[in-house]
């Protein structure tokens, strides 16, 4: 059963059930959010103008869609979420291997919230990440990469992770969501700031990393 | 594709009697090996080092030692000496094998002597491996 | 034996690389035909003065002495791990406690190779042993195809930024314990 934007809702329920009608990418990332919380086996359909409906097999951590992630798009309109209970012996929704769910994950948490926190992620506490993604298999830049990196040694706030990679508050914000969704990301209301020297400009310019990444033209 | 010298005890057993028989002729020999390319110990006297560990390292060696004689264009590497208080380490390859002999020799010979030693039994070595 | 890294410092290097290999006589661990029996090298020239210098070591035990030597002088490591090889996930974890000094001073980033082979382990159950097993370190763990210039850059990238943040962060986070 899928939800027709048009109607009224009032047909009987069957064996899926809908979300409401929503537009952009944060609605679809609160409704994958919800599903991996519950962590019972579920399939989600997407339907999204201009694209082939996007199938998420959660029991195999796998995705199906016709649009390659590198052409993501990130305006997208749905016009409807179907999710359906399966069971643990039941067939995959489509033919595996399909395409592994965390490329979606990073996408749709990269470009959810518009710059703002995931409605799940409470304002104070600090942030550290529990496992780096493949970042061979997700398109990202150099500030994105650092950002990692920090949070791989230490407890940071958003504000925190920004300054410390030289970046808006939102670009942090983004990559925190999509770590979060991708649910390698380790929360803390309680742990404190890391001390940290303050680096002058002079040194930031001169570290391999600056220098190596000059070089090889990144 | 490497022979896999070090696997064949027909090899083992040429190599174990010729290194006894380079000990019998040459009081000055402390230890010797003889070692695939890939470090792998073929054969080796009784000595205080472990045989595997030697055979890699001599492998190394031979290897490093090429890789220089390449870099300074001079022809290939003919022989590696280590030259110690206590003794040398004359190391070459065995002709026509992918076999190496490490041999080290007390402060009883002098380095022409050991070298003189070293290329006959490796040259014995290839002639019974042809 | 077997991960490319000969291939990945190639990839890497700027100048030709210097290698030290010989005819492999172990073609049922490893199907090909030269294995590296001290070690390979390459450079990035930075600026163009200070220099990367990439070392490519040999992974068989026989060949141990060499880990000694650069466990000391290295700055980091990207352990490569041939996704293909027989229990890869036990000798990636092998080679992390080996190299644990490393990781203490400096930095680790494993890059899985061949992953597309089907029978492999998936990433997460790499990661997973290494949280299992290391349960205190964060150690980045990527696919990778030594012979893609962009992919080793990338990770050769992630390895020297997690090894400034370890500086930047480690030594702060020990003395607050």
């Amino acid at each position: 059963m899928t939800i027709d934007v048009n109607q009224v809702a009032g047909e009987p329920a069957s064996v899926s059930t809908g979300f409401p009608v929503t537009v952009g990418w944060t609605h679809a990332a609160m409704a994958v959010y919800s599903v991996l919380r519950l962590n019972t086996p579920v399939n989600l359909k997407m339907l999204i103008e201009m694209h082939g409906p996007l199938l998420i097999d959660f029991r195999h951590h796998a995705f199906s869609w016709s649009t390659p992630l590198e052409l993501f798009p990130v305006d997208a309109v749905h016009t409807g979420i179907e999710t359906e209970p399966t069971s643990a012996d039941a067939p995959p929704y489509f033919e595996l291997p399909g395409q592994d769910l965390d490329g979606l994950l990073w996408q749709m948490g990269i470009n959810s919230f518009g710059g703002g926190p995931a409605y799940w992620l409470p304002a104070g506490e600090r942030y550290r990440l529990i496992r780096w993604p493949n970042l061979t298999r997700h398109a990202h830049d150099m500030s994105q990469m650092k950002m990692m990196a920090v949070l791989g040694n230490t407890y940071v706030t958003t504000a925190e992770l920004a300054t410390l990679a030289g970046v808006e508050d939102a670009d942090a914000q983004r990559l925190i969501n999509a770590l979060s969704l991708m649910r390698i990301l380790s929360r803390s209301a309680v742990a404190e700031a890391a001390p940290v020297a303050k680096e002058t400009a002079a040194a930031k310019r001169q570290s391999l990393f600056a220098r190596l990444r000059k070089r090889l033209g990144r | 594709m490497s022979a896999g010298l070090h696997t064949k005890p027909a090899v083992v057993k040429a190599a174990s009697a010729l290194l006894s028989e380079m000990k019998d002729a040459t009081s000055s020999l402390t230890y010797a090996a003889l070692l695939t390319d890939d470090g792998f110990d073929v054969a080796r006297l009784p000595g205080q080092t472990d045989g595997a560990r030697f055979a890699g390292m001599a492998s190394s060696m031979q290897a490093l030692g090429d890789a220089v004689a390449h870099e300074l264009k001079i022809g290939s590497c003919e022989y590696i000496i280590i030259a110690s208080g206590k003794g040398y380490v004359v190391q070459l390859r065995v002709p026509g094998q992918e076999l190496v002999l490490s041999a080290l020799f007390d402060n009883d010979a002098t380095v022409g002597n050991a070298l003189a030693i070293s290329r006959s039994f490796a040259q014995k070595m290839g002639d019974l491996l042809k | 034996m077997g991960a490319g890294k000969t291939t990945a410092i190639e990839s890497l290097s700027e100048i030709e690389v210097v290698r030290t290999e010989a005819n492999n006589s172990e073609r049922h661990i490893a199907d090909k035909a030269t294995t590296t029996v001290a070690l390979d090298y390459g450079e990035i020239v930075l600026d163009g003065e200070d220099k990367v210098r990439l070392y490519g070591i040999p992974g068989q035990k026989r060949f141990d002495f060499m880990w000694a030597i650069l466990k000391k002088r290295a700055k980091g490591m990207i352990l490569l791990v041939n996704s293909d090889a027989a229990d890869p996930i036990a000798q990636m974890l092998t080679f992390i406690d080996e190299f644990r000094e490393l990781y203490d001073r400096g930095g680790v980033v494993v890059g899985i190779s061949r992953a597309d082979v089907i029978d492999g382990p998936t990433l997460a159950e790499y990661s997973e042993a290494l949280e299992r097993t290391n349960p205190d370190l964060v150690i980045p763990v990527f696919t990778v195809d030594p012979r893609d210039r962009d992919q080793m850059e990338n990770v050769l990238l992630a390895l020297v930024l997690n090894i400034e943040m370890r500086a930047l962060f480690g030594m702060a986070t020990a003395a607050s314990l």
